[in-house]
């Protein structure tokens, strides 16, 4: 057979093309429902890790993870740009935003003109969790704030990335000092930088030193950390406890 | 074992080394090389991978039309690389998540298409496969010397554990940065053909 | 203004070579002279003005979640994006072959300058890369896209004329025999390297 003629190439090519195409839908769509599990407590356990309820390393167990979750939220808010609680999410199905449905939300917090809603996660032992999303050197970048009851003392912070270097802006979610330097620190309520990631923020008390060597996926979590808090900072105002 | 067997072996991890004489594969080796766990992933993933797609680019070496081979043996690295990773993130969804960082890099590293393209398109299943395990291996050698390096003095650490610093050590920026990687291939190049005077250059 | 700056921007600030190391193996072997250089380079911008554009079209009425929507509502909430990877691989290699075919039949003389660059294209990382962060960085239009694939292709075309201009001084010094070809390159291209991390800093 002649392999070179312009039927066959066309023919083995469209084959090509769609055995590829049908077997990544199969696959794809046949372990989305595993996959979205595992996303969902991975999602979980960020936000417990940042709460400071444990290492993340201690929530291996999806059921674990949701049945901790569950028993000690409080309650789980979507709010609006003014502020206001426009949703309660159902804390029993342990519903909360995914990652995907932060990148959704993100266009909303830089200025797109969609409805504001992000959500606040707030546990029985009066720590709240707000959620952040933005571009870091390769990819997304996102993460979770967890605030003391007075909302303006930092608790913890947790980072992830979907494909920042290893070692040096994957230090985010890898390093634990990158993590503690925010445990303790204040937000700065009122100003339009509520929290600086910088060279010689640190020094600060609404600030921490970006990571030597990684100065994009710095100022990329720097970036979606501002515009996220100064999304959530019409809630924090009404809410802040003095 | 056969003499050409023997070289389709031995030849990948010195003479004709993918990254230090074959020059393929450098820019992933330049990324992930500083810190030696991310050096050991990638060396892994890349054999695995290599070796996956030279085995099915020659088992159907035969059929593939000349004019679009480029597009079907880039297909088929990508379809192999997006597999695994998609079966990870169902059964192993810690060992996937840490993976998917590479995804891009293996996929667009020249070696597994550079294999492909000099070996496996020519050859039998079975050599192929070897052919491309062991390239795998060779730029994984690389990969991990080069690691050890950089973590070593970039960041006093080994496998993330503190060695250097105990001691003392002020940790070298520069040594994270990309630039350095090359710097450091460079050396190695510079020590491989002090050795091999055959490999020289005139 | 904006397309100047992010023109601009992704010739020096994000050089595809010196910023993101990418394209490394087709920039090391084929930057002996400049005039295969020179024929590469111009390639690559060729390559990457044409495929940016495409993906950037697939990835936002095919691809993206919900792109699917011009279709009608049933198709709102089909996400391909595990196919994006796949997808803009195929185009890439495509259009390398179709610019291939097309150099051949109506420019001879370019076709047998550029010789094996051209297919060698496809495994061309920073062709890929340039995909992938435009997948990223969300564009508003083809325009912008079209703006970065022309300043990522500028950008690595004067990265590797520039190489190999050093390389053809290079070959008249008297460089220690193991570290003769290859070896120097990669130190050469380390501190070309450094020097443009100060462009890191700029912001336009």
């Amino acid at each position: 057979m002649n392999t070179n003629s312009n039927v066959y190439t066309v023919i083995y090519t469209t084959i090509v093309c769609v055995v590829v195409a049908a077997i990544l839908a199969f696959v794809s769509q046949s372990l989305k429902d595993r996959q979205e599990a595992n996303e969902k407590a991975e999602n979980i356990s960020q936000i417990l890790t940042a709460a400071q309820f444990g290492e993340k390393s201690s929530w291996t167990d999806n059921n674990t993870t949701i049945n901790f979750y569950k028993e000690n939220i409080d309650r789980a808010l979507l709010v609006n740009a003014k502020g206001e609680t426009v949703k309660v999410m159902d804390a029993s199905k342990a519903e909360i935003y995914t990652v995907s449905d932060l990148k959704k939300q993100n266009y909303n917090v830089n200025g797109a003109s969609g409805e504001l809603e992000i959500p606040v996660y707030i546990f029985k032992n009066g720590v709240s969790v707000l959620p952040l999303y933005g571009a870091g050197l390769w990819g997304p970048v996102w993460g979770y704030v967890a605030l003391e009851n007075d909302l303006r003392t930092i608790k913890g912070a947790y980072f992830d990335h979907s494909s920042e270097t290893p070692g040096l802006g994957g230090k985010i979610k890898d390093d634990p000092a990158f993590r503690g330097a925010f445990c303790g620190k204040q937000l700065n309520i009122g100003s339009e930088r509520p929290f600086t990631i910088a060279k010689g923020a640190g020094s600060s008390n609404d600030g921490i030193d970006a990571i030597s060597g990684a100065t994009m996926t710095s100022k990329g979590v720097d970036a979606a950390l501002v515009a996220w808090l100064n999304a959530y900072m019409p809630y924090i105002v009404a809410n802040v406890n003095e | 074992m056969d003499a050409k067997l023997k070289e389709t072996i031995l030849n990948p991890l010195w003479k004709g080394n993918p990254i230090s004489v074959l020059v393929l594969g450098i820019c992933s080796s330049l990324a992930v090389t500083v810190e030696l766990k991310g050096a050991c992933v990638m060396a892994l993933s890349v054999t695995i991978v290599t070796a996956l797609s030279s085995l099915v680019c020659s088992l159907i070496r035969k059929t593939i039309p000349n004019r679009v081979r480029i597009i079907i043996q880039l297909v088929v690295v990508a379809l192999m690389v997006i597999l695994v990773d998609q079966v990870l993130k169902a059964f192993a969804y810690g060992v996937g998540k840490q993976l998917s960082v590479y995804i891009g890099l293996i996929i667009t590293n020249c070696i597994v298409m550079g294999r492909i393209e000099a070996f496996a398109l020519g050859n039998k299943p079975v050599a192929s496969f070897l052919d491309g395990l062991f390239n795998g291996l060779g730029y994984g050698i690389i990969l991990i010397v080069v690691g050890f390096f950089r973590e070593l003095l970039g960041s006093g650490t080994l496998f993330g554990f503190d060695v250097l610093n105990r001691f003392g050590y002020v940790n070298n920026g520069l040594v994270i940065l990309p630039p350095m990687a090359l710097i450091f291939l460079g050396c190695l190049i510079w020590i491989q053909r002090a050795i091999s005077k055959d490999l020289q250059e005139k | 203004m904006e397309y100047l700056s992010l023109f601009v921007k992704s010739i020096f600030v994000d050089n595809m070579i010196f910023a993101y190391f990418l394209g490394m193996c087709s920039y090391l072997a084929v930057s002996k002279n400049v005039k295969t250089a020179n024929g590469l380079g111009i390639a690559v911008i060729l390559v990457l003005l044409i495929t940016l554009p495409i993906n950037y079209l697939l990835n936002k009425y095919v691809l993206s979640p919900g792109a699917l929507s011009w279709l009608g509502d049933n198709f709102a909430g089909v996400d391909l994006s595990f196919l994006s990877f796949i997808v803009f691989i195929a185009v890439i290699a495509g259009i390398v072959q179709v610019v291939e075919m097309v150099v051949e039949k109506f420019m001879p003389s370019l076709y047998s300058s550029l010789g094996i660059f051209l297919p060698l294209i496809a495994v061309n990382c920073a062709i890929l890369g340039g995909s992938l962060f435009m997948q990223q960085r969300e564009f508003v239009n083809v325009g912008e896209s079209a703006v970065y694939a022309l300043g990522s292709g500028i950008g690595w075309y004067l990265a590797i004329v520039a190489l190999a201009a050093i390389r053809e001084k290079l070959s008249y010094s008297n460089v220690p025999a193991p570290l003769k070809g290859l070896g120097i390159t990669f130190f050469t291209v380390g501190l070309m390297g450094m020097a443009f991390m100060a462009f890191m800093g700029i912001s336009l």
